[in-house]
């Protein structure tokens, strides 16, 4: 399986990495990681993706931005998303649920928290 | 802790420090933008914080992530409209930033954390962001056609932005457009850097390609002054729209015909607003500020010295000291700088009214009907550069009436308006104003240049000859397409003492030429000579300054990556066939460098108008302000050299004159990301 991680922030998106892989190890995962939207975009066509997991405070293009997109695609529209936001934006996580991520992580949380988030989202036991 | 923690917590802490360094260099950029700041440099302040604040908080830091957890709510209400900028707040951020940095110091060195004041901060911060509550409810989608999905996309922030602009009575603006999928981050990005520089990008949304093909679509929500035409030329590959319902004047630029310029109440305000000085006074304030600057400049480099030997911890907490100590300096030095500038600064609106009077003459002996349209005129520049500016714009205008305007009847029968039409445009583009004149007249016919040029012997007979070339031709000494020199625009001065008068100003000219629809010439001029900002740069074991406004950008590159094309050294950035040039070659300096297919070397990459070179260096030193002195009689004739500047330590390094360097050893015209019509 495969995942994408999008964040901007390199020491976050190595900790998420850390978290993921340990939390991960009785199957077979694979992370991809984005430093940005336009990462992310041309990560697409090249992967084949379970799941994607997207910060929403970024340069260029956002993490809401990101969403429509996806969610709009034909192909792409069918990968689940995990939009991670911060306490304080509670208005921008209202918008992607409304854009149609399917989970929502509030930063800081426990690796417990987003390791079964995405063991949902993968429909892994 | 586990190595992970470890590994984490080293991560962390060298993002946090790189995080803090450039919010420092944000916040300077903020303070001196001042009330008017852009609203992109609040919004990076505050995803910076915002940052900062998430690392802290994953990895425990319960200090840094509440301190930046005040900060990051007070610069979301700022960056949203609900809090003004005042100088306490600028302060606070200062202060906030610094305690910051001590924090992130203190993760390593427990003695520099402990002197943080986290309540008192918090409490300053709490106040500041909680002191003057304006909220307004207004719907900024009330007036737009804005597709669902559009809207359902922008952040809260983006929203707020939108509303902002519908307030300022913008034109709301989608913009379409498709791109590669190889290149479009790169394409994005400069098409987004050119709409910046007349409005705000609010959002940029992707979407599939819908014509089938392999690339991508983005709609872009742009709030800008210029109409639904005006950008569509900006953007020539694709869509755009205008989303209000109702057009509304745009209120950025003035514009006052020369026939209604009143004058009266011009001369009036300058009553009472101005005060005469000698500028031989200003000029000595000037040097006072420039040896201030020298000054800070020592100070910088003795920090970096302790910096370097960090052996003792004491050593540390002193640099800290320093840094803190220069960086108020540098405050007040920009403080200072900007004050003398100003009061050095004029509108260029003071020779609008000779200009419109030479067009009403001009007009008259020419027998044609003219309109000029002036706007811009409260932009500002030094004034000594607007008395030098008087003559080449006069003759660029005189110019355009007599080549560029075609006479009523050929207007006519070409279906446009037979009064002829020049604008005059000045604005604000960074360090620079940017003057334009254009007329709706014939454009630029490559032909007639081509023969005239012929005619003259200043090209071969079949010589290739394109649009660039022609545009060249045009500023060689002794050039005129005129059958019989008018007694208007034909005074034994050409367009060539006009751009050696506006490199004289470090200025520069360019044309923007569509046949049939008219000509531009742009004029694009530094605020003031006096300081820089500078690359300062390594090569042949000597240092040069290279004006940061001169550089593009700078890249790494190995001995193997040179190429030699037309016994030129050339290297291939993108798409794009550099010419190289190297500063020893120029200068006639000895180098006994490494040219082993692995040797290291920096490439600075330069414009001038619209030619592009890169400078071969050793090495990259530093960016820093200069003090630009002019040298001797002797070095003034050497090409290639603006001045000399002291970097500290009474180091004199010389200061490179991008223009005519890239003019004596070559470059290549590229098509200017921006606002190019040919």
């Amino acid at each position: 399986m495969k995942v994408l991680v999008v964040e901007d922030s390199s020491s976050m998106r190595a900790y998420l990495t850390t978290i993921i892989e340990g939390g991960t190890e009785s199957f077979d995962l694979e992370i991809v990681e984005a430093a940005s939207g336009f990462e992310a975009l041309k990560t697409l066509p090249h992967h084949k993706f379970d799941a994607i997991l997207t910060d929403i405070n970024m340069p260029d293009i956002n993490g809401l931005e990101l969403v429509s997109f996806l969610k709009n695609h034909p192909v792409h529209r069918a990968i689940p998303i995990m939009v991670i936001s911060t306490e304080s934006r509670e208005e921008d996580r209202k918008r992607a649920e409304a854009l149609g991520a399917e989970e929502y992580l509030v930063k800081p949380f426990q690796a417990q928290d987003l390791i079964e988030k995405l063991r949902r989202l993968l429909k892994v036991a | 802790m586990t190595k992970e923690d470890d590994r984490a917590r080293d991560e962390f802490t060298s993002e946090a420090e790189e995080l803090l360094e450039t919010l420092s260099r944000d916040l300077v950029e903020f303070e001196s933008q001042g009330r008017d700041v852009r609203p992109e440099v609040v919004n990076k302040i505050f995803r910076e914080v915002h940052s900062l604040k998430g690392l802290a908080g994953m990895l425990g830091f319960g200090e840094i992530s509440e301190l930046s957890h005040s900060l990051e709510d007070m610069l979301d209400r700022l960056r949203m409209g609900k809090i003004e900028i005042t100088k306490e707040l600028i302060d606070l951020l200062y202060d906030a930033v610094d305690s910051l940095n001590r924090l992130v110091i203190g993760i390593n060195d427990p003695a520099m954390g402990g002197l943080v004041d986290i309540t008192g901060l918090t409490r300053r911060i709490h106040q500041l962001a909680t002191n003057q509550p304006h909220r307004t409810n207004e719907d900024p989608f009330a007036d737009l056609t804005l597709d669902e999905q559009t809207k359902k996309s922008l952040t809260e922030y983006e929203e707020h932005r939108l509303l902002e602009n519908v307030r300022t009575r913008n034109h709301i603006l989608a913009v379409e457009v498709r791109f590669d999928f190889a290149d479009f981050d790169e394409r994005l990005r400069a098409l987004t850097e050119t709409l910046s520089k007349a409005g705000e990008v609010i959002s940029t949304l992707p979407a599939i390609d819908g014509s089938g093909g392999t690339g991508i679509a983005f709609r872009l929500l742009y709030g800008s002054m210029l109409g639904e035409e005006a950008v569509a030329l900006l953007v020539p590959a694709g869509q755009v729209l205008s989303l209000r319902k109702h057009e509304v004047p745009a209120a950025g630029a003035s514009e006052v015909t020369a026939a209604e310029a009143p004058e009266e109440d011009r001369s009036l305000r300058s009553i009472s607003q101005t005060v005469r000085v000698d500028i031989s006074k200003l000029d000595h304030v000037m040097n006072i500020v420039g040896e201030l600057i020298i000054e800070k400049t020592q100070l910088d480099s003795l920090t970096r010295s302790l910096h370097q030997g960090e052996a003792l911890q004491q050593a540390r907490v002193t640099a800290h000291e320093l840094t803190k100590i220069a960086r108020n300096l540098e405050r007040k030095l920009n403080e200072l700088q900007r004050s003398v500038i100003e009061t050095r600064m004029v509108p260029v609106g003071q020779i609008y009214s000779k200009l419109s009077r030479t067009v009403r003459k001009v007009a008259r002996e020419l027998n044609k009907e003219i309109e000029l349209v002036l706007r811009g005129e409260d932009t500002e520049l030094d004034k000594v550069m607007v008395e030098e500016l008087t003559d080449p714009l006069m003759h660029i205008i005189r110019n355009a009436l007599d080549h560029g305007i075609e006479p009523a009847e050929e207007r006519v029968s070409q279906g446009k308006n037979p009064i002829g039409k020049v604008t005059l445009t000045a604005y604000q583009q960074g360090n620079s104003v940017v003057l334009d004149v254009t007329d709706d007249g014939r454009g630029i016919d490559l032909d007639v240049v081509r023969k005239a040029a012929v005619k003259r012997n200043l090209i071969a007979q079949h010589e290739p000859f394109d649009q660039r070339r022609a545009y060249e031709t045009l500023f060689t000494p002794g050039f005129s397409t005129a059958a019989v020199v008018t007694e208007i625009s034909g005074r034994g001065v050409g367009l060539d003492v006009v751009k050696r008068n506006l490199q004289e100003l470090k200025g520069s000219i360019d044309i923007l030429s569509v046949p049939g629809e008219g000509t531009t010439f742009r004029i694009m001029l530094p605020i003031t000579l006096a300081i820089i900002q500078a690359l300062i740069v390594r090569a042949a074991g000597e240092q040069f300054a290279i004006p940061l406004t001169s550089v593009e950008e700078s890249l790494r590159i190995y001995s193997r990556d040179i190429r030699t094309v037309e016994r030129r050294e050339v290297f291939t950035l993108r798409d794009f066939t550099l010419p190289l040039l190297r500063l020893s070659d120029a200068f006639h300096l000895d180098s006994d460098r490494d040219e082993s297919p692995d040797a290291k070397w920096f490439v600075v990459v330069t414009r001038s108008g619209e030619k592009v070179a890169g400078i071969l260096v050793d090495a990259l030193v530093r960016q820093q302000e200069v003090v630009i002195k002019s040298i001797g009689e002797r070095l003034k004739t050497i090409p290639g050299i603006a001045g000399a500047t002291e970097v500290g330590e009474g180091e004199i390094v010389l200061v490179i004159d991008v223009g005519t360097l890239i003019e004596q050893f070559g470059g290549k015209a590229r098509e200017a990301r921006a606002g190019v019509l040919v």
